[in-house]
This record gives C-alpha cells, structure tokens and sequence, in this order.
C-alpha cells in the first residue's frame, strides 16, 4: 500500500508524535531557562563560572540560545504543527515513520548540542553555533519535517489550506534555505569547519540568517500557532481572516531584507545598513497586521479574559508580539542604534519577543493541547497555570524594565565625553553600574523559570492522571469544499 | 560587497518562487471564499 | 492573459438545434475591423434558443413591432471608452434600435427587432470588436465571478510583490551620493530590477497593453493608451540604461516608479472590481438563492428530485428545510416559516399558513414543506425583481453621460501634452525629457472622471438593495437628493393597503348579505384596498352572515373611481366613491372613516364602511421628513373628512382631498411649476401617471404586481421609514459625487501642468494618479456602509 493510500485511509491521528514533543518542549523549556538564569546569575557574579571550563559564561550562553530557540521553541513549533496540519486538513500525518525520525532526530540535534557548545566546540556564528556535523543532521531532520508537513497537506481532505499551515509552512521553507545557505563552510576536522564567507561578507550573511531565525522561526512559525490555538481558546474565529492571508504575504517578503540592522556602524556599507533599517520600517505593518487580527479576535467577548488564564497567555503574548514589533524597527533607526547597540537594551528587546512573545503563547499553546493529548477536560491544575501566569508577566516586566534602564544608561555612559575630548566613563565604571540590573534581571528569569517549573509539575500530574486517547478523525461529507 | 552577488539574485529566485507559489494559490482556490474560511476551524475536529 | 478558451456557451448540447442562422448583411466598413483582444469564436447560436432567450429577454408591442429588449454581459472591459467601443459596434446593424453598456456594471441593454437580426449576430457584431456577450444569468453565476476575482487578485499581487522588491533595489540609489555604490554593484541591482520588471510587464500589464492595442485599432484614444505608454517607454528606457549605460538613453532607470504605478492602477481596479462586485453580489445573494434541483412529487405519489427548469406549473414540490422555494406557489398539507428577507429586507421568520402564498426565492425555514407552484421562471416576483435591478443599472445617470464626454477629447489632449513636453525637453535634458513625458502620461487620471458618479450611485444602490428598496433608475438619486416637497397618497401609502369592514348601511328593504354578495363579487379582481377588503369580508363571513351565489356577468373597473358591473343577468351596479356611484345627501357625511357605495338602477343601495390603519411608522416617517427639510402633503382621491383624519394623525403640511387621478397629475404639476422639485409615494395600484411625473417616486411594493409601477424606488418592505434613508442616502449620494467631480477636475488641473513643467518625477506621478483613484473609489464605497 501507498503511503498517501495508506494515511488517507487512516481513521485517527496521530497524536503520540505530537505528546511527545509536546512534553518534550515542557523539559527543555526548564532547562533552556535554568541555563539562561545560570549565566544571567554568572553575568551578575562572575565568580559562578567556577574555574569550570564546561561551566563558563562564553560557553553556557549558546547552550541557553539553542535550547530555548531550538529545544523548547523547537519542539513546541514540532508538537502544534503536526497538531494543526492534521486536524486543519482532517487527516493522519502522512508517514508515522518519518514523523518519529523527525522526533528522535531533533532531540539528537538537542543532546549534540548540550554535549558540543559546553565542550566549547562552536561554529561561532549567533544561534548557528552548532559544529558542521550537527549542522548536516540538522538539515537531514528538516527535509523529513518538510516532507510530513507538505505531504500530509498534500493528502488533505478540505480544499482550503488554513491560514496557519501558510505560516508553518512559510517557516520550514524559510528555516530550510537560511540554515543551509549560512552553514555553507569546509570542514578542516570533525570539529572544526571554516565557514564559507569572510569578514564582512560572512557578517552579511550571518544576519541575514539571524534575522530571519527570528522572522521565521521565532514569527512566522508561531503566528500559525497563534492562528490556531487562539480561535480555538477563544472560540471566535479570527477577527478577519483576509487581513491574515494579506498578512501572511506582506511578512514573508518584506522579513528577508532587514537583516542589515544588526550591523549599524561595523564595516558593512553605509548603503547597506540603510536598506536594513528602511525595510525594518516597513515591516511594522505586516506585524502589526498579525497581532492586531489576533487581538481583536476576542472582541466583543473580552470578559473571557477574566476567567481563562490560558486565553490571557494567548492573548497578552500578542501584546508583548506588537510591541517587540514596534520596538524593534525603533531600535533598526541608525540614530536610535548609534545609542542601543551592543548594549543591555537589544537584550532587553530579545527578551520581551522570547519571553512575551514566543514563551507566553507556547505556554498558552501547550495548556490547551496537553490535556486533550491525554483524553482530559483541562490540566490538572486550573490554579496552577493561573500562578504560572502571573510569575511569568511579572518576570518578564521586571527582565525587560531592567534591561532597558540598563541599556540607555550604557549607552548613555560610553558615548558620554568630556569637555576635552575624552571618555567620561571607563568601561568598568559602566559594568558596575549595571550590576542592580542584573541582579533585577536575574530575579525576573528566576520568577520566569519557577513558572515553567510548575508548569511541568502541572503537566506531569495530567499526563499521569489521563491516558494517551486515540482521536477519531470526523468522517468528512463527499460535498466538503 | 560581493556576497550580495549571491544575496540578490536568491532574492530574485525567491520572488518568482513566491510568484509561483501565489499563482498555485490562487487557481487551486484557496482565495475565492476567504469570509468563510475562518469559521471553519471552530468546527469540532 | 486572455480568458478565451472558457466560453460558457461552448459545449452545450441541445436537443434539436436550429439549423445555423444566416450571417446578415452587416455595415461594410464594420466588418473590416479585425479581432480584438478576446478572441471571440464562440459559437452563438444558442442565445437564439427560444428557452436560453427567455433568461435575458422580454419581448414587447411597440408601435405595433414586436420588439426584443435584452439584458447581457460584457466580457472584457473596464472603462467608459470600452462602452463606446460595445455601443458602436451595435448601432450600426440593421434592426438595432439602441444599446447601451453601463460601463461599471458591463451590462448591455439593447433593444432589437427580431424580424430583422437575431441575439447571434448581436453577440457576433460584438465579439468582432474584441468583446464577449453573456446572457446574464451566466454571468452571474459563481464560476465566472471567480475567475474574474482571481485575475484581478493576481495582476494586484504580481505587482505588488514585485513592486516591494524592486523598491528594496532601487532605494539605495536615493539614500546614496553617486560613486558610492560600486558600479558592479549597481549594475547588479539593476539587472535584478529588470528581471522582476519583467512578470509586472508580462502579467500585471496585460490589461492595459490589450485595452490599448484594441483602442488603437479602431483609431481612438482610451483610458488605457497614456498608461501603456507610460508603461513601455520607461520600461524600454530603463532596459537600454540598465544593459547599455553608457549609451544615448541615458542612465536613469525607473523600474521602481514602473512597478509602482501598475500596482497603484491595479490597486484602483481591484477596488472597483470589489465595488461592483459587491453590488452584484447583493444580486447574486438573489440569483443563488433558486435551488438548481428540487423533489417534485411524482404521479405514484413518490418524489424524484429534477432540475428545477423542468418543473411546470401545478406540480407539488417539497422544499427542504434551508431550500429556496423554486417558484411562486401555495402551501399544501403543511405551515412553513420563511425568510422573506429578498422582499422585505427584515429577515424575521414569518408563517404561511396552508393555503397561503409563498415566494420564489424566499428561504423555508422549519421543516419541510409541499408546494403547489402557481408561477415559474420570469412569471415569478422574484424574476420581476431581479428585472427591474437589472434595468436600474444599465441606465447611465445623466452625470455619468457628460464625464464620458469629457473624457475622449482630453485624453487626447494629454498625449499632444507629452509629445509636446518630451520634445521641449530632449532640448535641454534627455534623461529629463522621458522622466517628464512618461510624468504627464501617467498623472493624468481621467478615470476619476469617468468613475465619480456611477461608483457612487452604484454603491448607494447596493447598500439600498440589501435594505429591501430597489432602485429602478440610477438617475433618480440626483432627482431624490434635490427634492423638497413629499406628496403622499393616502390609502395603501400612508396607510395599510388592507381595509377592513366594519360596518354595512343598507337602503331599507335590502339586507347585509345580500349587498355584501354584491360587492364581493363585484370586487373580486379588482386590487384596490377597499375592493378587496369587500372580497376577504365577504369569503369570510363577515357578521356571520350566509351569502347568496352572485353571478357577475362582466364588470369594468374605472381606476380610482370604482366598478360598474352587470349581474345576475341584467341588474346594473356600480360600487365605488360617492361621485361614481352618484350617491349624496344622506348616505354621506357619516364619519371619517372610508367607505363604498354600492348603488343600483334604483340609486343607492349600501354604503360599506371601511377602516383603515395607519402604518407603523408613518407619523415617524413624516417627522423625520419634517426634520429633513421637506414639506409633506397628502393627496388623496378620498373624502375630506377620512384624508383629514390622516393627516392629522400624521402630521403633513397641507392636504389635497377627493382628487381624482387628473386632479392628483395637475397638483403635482402646479408645485413643479412653482419650482419645487417634488417627489410622490404611491402604492402603485392607481398612482402610475402621476408617480412617472413627479420627479423622483417610490412605491410601496407589497400589493400590487411590480410592472405596475413606474417608479423609480421600490421599497419591498412597506417600510415608509425606507423614503428617508433613500432620500438621506441621496443626498450623501449627490454629495459624494460632486466631491469626486470636484477631485478629479481639480486634481488634474494641479496635477498636469506641474507634470509639463518638470516639477513631477514619474514615481510621484504614479503615486498621485493612485491616490486620485483610490479617493473616489474610496469615496464611494463610504455609501456603501448602511446609514
């Protein structure tokens, strides 16, 4: 039998892939978390790197990136869109096999990663720091995952494609060429590789990935599930879905050229960096597109906000979405920049989108899918995900007020000159000044964390009080559009 | 600048993928009944 | 990309085809005129299928001629221009009386003599033009509007996506001193703009390039010609900067202002496509409402579903629950709630009884019902108010005609414009010269002309249809929003068109039943409210009386005044107003309330005494009027006493009582000649002359069969509320389009000379011929939101 044949006539989904990476984006979001309070706790006392090599700031920083991107954002993206390409196109997944291997694969990629960047071996090139081999697995795991998702879209049952399976698969397309593209490099060991760009040329390139990481893999892939799992939530359809199909477009092509933001006053050209910051400008609308048609979709049924905590995830991760959306463009304006970059303010900007954005509405995301993965009416404990909440939003106001008083007033110290022509403040006196915000910044990661601790607690009592159901896919009507 | 020699002209490739993709959209239907389709996902699945 | 290969008639298979009609002798210079831009193979024969006919044809007697009026779709226009081109192409073969092509709807009206040309040739003179005719239901049907709507979405996206791209190459040539840029660099994203260009020019442009090529052939200037120039010559002048840049062309390139002013005129087309769209659309809710297929009952009693074309008056159908009743008919064995919503535009569930009415088109609600069908097809209201939309849009307002007047002549004078800048110019600057002359082309929109005024009314028509008024001529929102003065008829108008019987006087020596016999029978057939209270007083036993059998022989109505009648062999009667009846004296001044007079040979026999009530929301109507502005008056042919009473618990301004029909005309006429514009609502029954001649009219819609009225709004719901939104959405109407006339005229008299002068680089002169259109499309689409 086929594989199309043989999925088409499957009579349920396939949702053990899915528990599993949903479960799995739960435990690497503690323990990304963990290692982002780690080195937030060693920025603030450096005497906790130890002496321990494995152990340092420079070496546990790219472990904290990939494994809240990747790991935890990773699985999350996996766990809801194997989740929503089924259910939206009345479905099994295409091929369990390859499903599994994208599962077993991915969390390989992971414990590579959590051996490899510790041991120091790094590529060192931001969130693609992973060594040349990893990079190659990387890329096997993604073809499998295009082929699931395009596959199992291919055999769908409605005609239509919902908007958020646009998203998704914008995201993997995207995600695909860029990793490729920026891990180009010729290996000199098993460890070692040179990348296939120099200086300049390679910083170009460098952040034309890094942006769009965060326009594809950290936009894009999550607004699918934003598109599915707030409707759903809610029970309201999107506010306008036009707006979210002209949306989609708008995004996709205007992320590609704001790349050169990131390089405001290095070596890159003038003009180069000005294209960047235009374009950045211009993408404030398409986002604002999305988390406006996301908002609205509760209107007129505001008061559910007042009793569904996990609505208030959905819903309150938008508003962080809108405004790193309206920050970042700000902070891609060459004047703005000549004062915020390098400083603790792109990392307050980073925060508020991981955080608000992408934390708040996977969170929310996993609440809803976990206790239907495990044939139960809510999560064990209604309570618990109200605390997580606000341990969460408190956390991440305080992470992000810190930075951003941190941030100005480095900005404002180093480029702060006397009278005569020199530098009022030495570099150390500026370290200094910060050392309040980091500690405040360390509280705020530390309430952030202790949430999604609970939160696996919480998962873990729902996993064990239900059990794994199988869901019958509807039988759809031979008339269906 | 010579890596937009390989910037621009995937810029290029991408927009007349994009092009392509839209156009397949568009004949396979998925555009001409847009008002509709957000209320279907609030059917039980 | 041209959409010849799906020709909806292709393929169809008829049973019995007439044999092939003869090509008629067409106009010499005519048939000289080579293909257009659609190429027209179809075969036509069967628009002169009797049965196909029948969906957008009527036939009429006119001057003792049977002449043909069709209602069609044209297929591949998108201007004023374009009309002409339709237009001509039909006026010159023989048998042709008129046609005209409302330009935002593309529908043809012609009228035609079917001794002399059949609907084929029609459609074949048309398709030699370059043009393609559909009989209307076809066009409206759902395929056809989506592959419309998906080609005007994908030259919109085309050039958009394109457009943001080839901005994102352009821009650092403007954020940069010359020399900054590598020239390898640049070179580079040049190149990479040219490429993208090129889908723009292929896919997006096509439209205009083909509008051009067909305007060119016949030897006029379109809407289209400045635009595809404009297009060309940047797009040619760019390229040979691009791959040749050291040459005589210069070294500017515009690819960004090329690709910005296509998506800025695609933009404004899609807009206008969503208008008209949208107001088909509130058609087409109407049109798709007929189920294609309904169960009708079989002779064994068992049901077999058919298509509804097949069914014929007198078969039972079922109608399911959620189904759209297949014609006219009367409810068998079961009650039926509806959804009337297409008549009354309140979409409260209403329940017909067994042995009532229901409406083709209207939804059945509740279980499922049997239907006995009395009317099918064009016999059913339904049809009738589809027909009478279908009308009201092909008829172009009186603005309208003067702004396409205006267009030709200066378009024209646009191209002389830039000829003549371009060579001034190449004098001093090359690059200069084509930077100018492709401004001047571009700048210029005269579509915000041409587009001001039916856009606008359209709009309002659209949002009117869905509030259950219909609007019969366009022109009437001009002719609306400069009225003063209301005139209202009273019985059926401002009050309900159902009288009731209360009381009978009878002439000693006769008794009630035997009178009520009388005027039941004599009424039967006759629409007038108080004729056929008589008629339900007398079915249903008014009084608990018993009624002998009356056996009419003939009657004539005299309309407005009452029915002479001979019965029960040679008794003559006559029931109607005092005057008709020559009844005085004692069997009048009897209270307020309306009555008939039946009298006899003998004099007179009965009075009956009737009650009518007023309308819900006629004092409210009258305030809101009063507020308004307007004078109110009453007309009725009624005594003083009844049309005092309703005034005064009405509220008009002035009362005119006991007019007949002539008298009504020559008021109406006297506050014209005094100046006043004057705007009548009548129920439509006996009001025909006078509502043709006030200046903008309404007709209550609900009793009498719609080709009675000769107005120019209908308003379904018997709502006369419905008067004052339509004269408030007349006004804003007639508001909107002044604006857009005054935008369009101001806009190019800035606009233009600045061009000439240099002052305007093309992307500026791309981005302002945009905004102008967006405005007045924009503009008119305010009127579409319900007020």
């Amino acid at each position: 039998m086929s594989l199309t044949m043989k999925a088409s006539q499957a009579t349920a989904y396939n949702d053990t892939v899915v528990r599993q990476f949903a479960i799995m984006t739960v435990v690497y979001g503690v323990v990304g978390m963990l290692v982002g309070v780690i080195i937030a706790a060693q920025l603030t006392w450096p005497e906790l790197n130890l002496g321990i090599e494995y152990l340092t700031y420079g070496r546990l920083r790219p472990l904290h990136t990939n494994a809240v991107i990747f790991a935890f954002g990773g699985c999350g993206l996996f766990a809801t869109s194997y989740y929503v390409v089924q259910r939206t196109c009345q479905t099994r997944l295409i091929s369990d096999k390859l499903a599994a291997f994208t599962f077993w694969g991915w969390n390989l990629v992971i414990v590579l990663a959590v051996v490899t960047l510790p041991l120091g071996l790094t590529a060192g090139k931001e969130y693609a720091e992973l060594i040349w081999p990893i990079d190659i697995l990387i890329a096997v795991v993604w073809v499998a995952y295009a082929i699931v998702f395009f596959g199992t879209v291919g055999i769908r049952k409605v005609r239509h494609i919902y908007v958020g399976n646009w998203f998704y698969g914008a995201f993997i397309l995207a995600v695909a060429l860029l990793h490729i593209v920026n891990s180009m490099a010729l290996p000199t060991s098993l460890t070692h590789a040179y990348s296939a760009y120099a200086g300049v040329q390679d910083a170009m390139v460098q952040w034309w990935y890094g942006h769009n990481a965060v326009g594809f893999f950290l936009t894009a892939g999550f607004l699918g599930m934003m598109y599915y799992f707030i409707p759903k939530q809610a029970g309201r359809p999107v506010y306008s879905y036009r707006l979210s199909i002209v949306h989609f477009w708008a995004l996709i092509f205007t992320y590609m050229w704001a790349g050169p933001h990131h390089l405001h006053y290095t070596a890159l050209p003038d003009w180069t960096q000005s294209v960047g910051m235009t374009f950045s400008l211009i993408l404030l609308a398409p986002s604002w597109g999305g988390m406006i048609n996301g908002i609205m979709t509760l209107s007129g049924a505001w008061h559910k906000l007042r009793d569904d905590p996990i609505l208030r995830f959905l819903i309150v991760s938008l508003s962080f979405y809108g405004m790193s959306t309206f920050e970042g463009p700000m902070m891609s304006i060459k004047t703005v920049n000549a004062l915020s970059h390098y400083t603790d303010w792109t990392v307050g900007h980073v925060h508020s989108g991981a955080l608000g954005w992408v934390g708040l509405i996977t969170m929310g995301s996993m609440y809803y899918l976990i206790p239907r993965l495990f044939g139960q009416k809510q999560m064990h404990s209604m309570r618990a995900v109200e605390i997580h909440f606000w341990t969460a939003t408190i956390g991440i106001v305080l992470y992000i007020a810190a930075m951003w008083i941190a941030g100005v007033m480095q900005g404002l110290m180093w480029r702060s000159v006397n009278p005569d022509g020199s530098l009022t403040y030495t570099f150390v006196e500026s370290v200094k000044a910060t050392f309040p915000f980091y500690v405040i910044r360390l509280l705020g990661g530390l309430l952030y964390l202790g949430g999604m601790v609970l939160m696996l607690w919480n998962v873990l009592m729902t996993a064990f009080k239900g059990q794994a159901t199988e869901v019958r896919i509807p039988a759809v009507a031979a008339a269906h559009a | 600048m010579e890596i937009l020699y390989l910037l621009i002209p995937l810029s290029v490739v991408v927009v007349l993928g994009i092009i392509v993709i839209f156009w397949w959209a568009l004949q396979s239907g998925q555009l001409d009944n847009i008002e509709r389709e957000g209320e279907r996902i609030l059917r039980a699945d | 990309m041209n959409q010849a290969t799906t020709a909806p008639l292709q393929g169809r298979h008829r049973v019995g085809a007439e044999a092939e009609p003869e090509v008629l002798a067409l106009d010499a210079t005519f048939s000289e005129r080579p293909r257009g831009p659609l190429t027209v193979t179809d075969n036509f024969a069967v628009l002169d299928d009797p049965i196909e006919q029948r969906e957008f044809t009527q036939f009429a007697e006119i001057d003792g001629r049977r002449m043909a009026q069709s209602v069609l779709m044209v297929q591949g226009m998108f201007c004023a221009a374009c009309a002409d081109t339709v237009e001509d192409a039909l006026c010159h073969l023989p048998g042709v009386v008129k046609a005209e092509v409302h330009a935002a709807t593309r529908r043809l009206t012609v009228q035609w003599d079917p001794a002399l040309t059949r609907a084929s040739a029609l459609a074949q003179a048309v398709g030699r033009a370059g043009y393609r005719l559909l009989p209307l239901h076809e066009a409206l049907s759902i395929t056809q509007r989506i592959a419309e709507s998906r080609k005007v979405l994908w030259r919109l996206f085309v050039a958009g996506i394109c457009m943001m791209q080839v901005m994102m190459y352009a821009w650092p040539a403007y954020i940069t001193e010359p020399g900054d840029i590598p020239p390898d660099i640049e070179h580079l994203l040049r190149w990479a703009s040219w490429v993208l260009s090129l889908p723009v020019l292929l896919f997006a442009s096509g439209s205009f390039f083909s509008g051009a090529w067909r305007d060119l052939k016949q030897g006029r200037v379109g809407m289209d010609t400045p635009v595809s120039i404009g297009i060309l010559v940047t797009f040619v002048a760019s390229s040979l900067a691009t791959f040749d840049p050291n040459g005589p062309w210069g070294h500017e390139v515009w690819y960004d202002s090329l690709t910005m002013f296509v998506f800025f005129l695609m933009g404004g087309r899609y807009l206008e496509f969503k208008a008209r769209d949208r107001t088909a659309g509130a058609l087409d809710n109407l049109m798709n409402r007929l189920p294609e297929v309904c169960d009708r009952r079989r002779s064994d009693g068992q049901f077999e579903p058919v298509s509804v074309r097949r069914l014929e008056v007198g078969d039972v159908v079922r109608v399911q629950a959620g189904q759209a009743f297949p014609g006219d008919g009367v409810l068998i064995q079961m009650n039926a709630t509806v959804d009337e919503a297409l008549l009354t535009g309140e979409s409260h569930p209403v329940i017909r009884q067994v042995g009532e009415s229901v409406v083709a088109g209207s939804y059945n609600l509740a279980g499922p019902v049997e239907v006995r069908v009395d009317k099918l097809g064009k016999d059913t209201r339904f049809a009738q108010i589809v027909s009478l939309m279908e009308k009201a849009s092909t008829e172009k307002p009186r603005l309208a005609v003067l702004a396409d007047r205006i267009a030709g002549p200066f378009l024209s004078l646009v191209l002389l414009g830039a000829v003549v800048s371009g060579v001034y110019w190449w004098q001093i600057d090359h690059d200069r010269a084509l930077a100018v002359a492709v401004a001047v082309l571009i700048v210029t929109c005269p579509c915000a002309l041409s587009l001001a005024t039916p856009a606008a009314m359209l709009a309002s028509a659209g949002s009117l249809a869905r509030r259950g008024v219909l609007v019969r001529r366009l022109q009437a929102f001009e002719n609306l929003a400069n009225v003063h003065t209301v005139v209202f008829d009273k019985t059926g108008t401002l009050t309900h068109d159902k009288l009731q019987l209360v009381a009978i006087h009878v002439r000693e020596g006769a008794s009630q039943a035997d009178v009520l016999a009388l005027g039941g029978a004599l009424a039967s057939g006759s629409l007038h409210p108080a004729s056929k209270a008589l008629v339900a007083a007398s079915q249903e036993g008014w009084g608990g009386l018993t009624l002998p059998p009356v056996d009419v022989v003939s009657t004539t109505e005299t309309v407005g005044q009452g029915l002479a009648a001979l019965v029960n062999g040679s008794d003559r009667l006559w029931l109607g107003s005092a005057t008709f009846c020559g009844v005085s004296g004692e069997a009048l001044a009897r209270g307020e309330s309306p009555r008939v007079h039946l009298a006899d040979e003998k004099g007179w026999l009965a009075t009956f005494e009737l009650e009518e009530s007023l309308r819900g929301d006629a004092v409210e109507a009258v305030m809101a009027l009063k507020a308004a502005g307007v004078t109110t008056w009453l007309l009725s042919g009624d005594l003083p006493q009844a049309a005092h009473r309703v005034a005064s618990l009405v509220g008009v301004d002035h009362v005119v009582s006991g007019a007949t029909p002539e008298q009504k005309l020559q008021q109406i006429a006297r506050l014209q000649e005094q100046g006043f514009k004057v705007a009548m609502v009548g129920d439509g029954v006996n009001d025909g002359p006078v509502l043709a001649r006030s200046d903008a009219s309404f007709a209550l819609g609900t009793a009498a069969p719609l080709a009675q009225a000769n107005s120019d709004f209908v308003i379904q719901g018997g709502r006369l509320k419905d008067v004052v939104s339509a004269l408030g959405q007349a006004r804003s109407t007639m508001r909107v389009v002044h604006q857009n006339l005054a935008w369009a005229a101001a806009y190019n008299a800035v606009s233009v000379p600045l061009a000439l002068l240099g002052y305007m680089p093309p992307w500026a002169a791309g981005l302002g011929m945009a905004i102008s259109s967006f405005w007045v499309i924009g503009n008119a689409l305010r009127l579409n939101r319900v007020l």
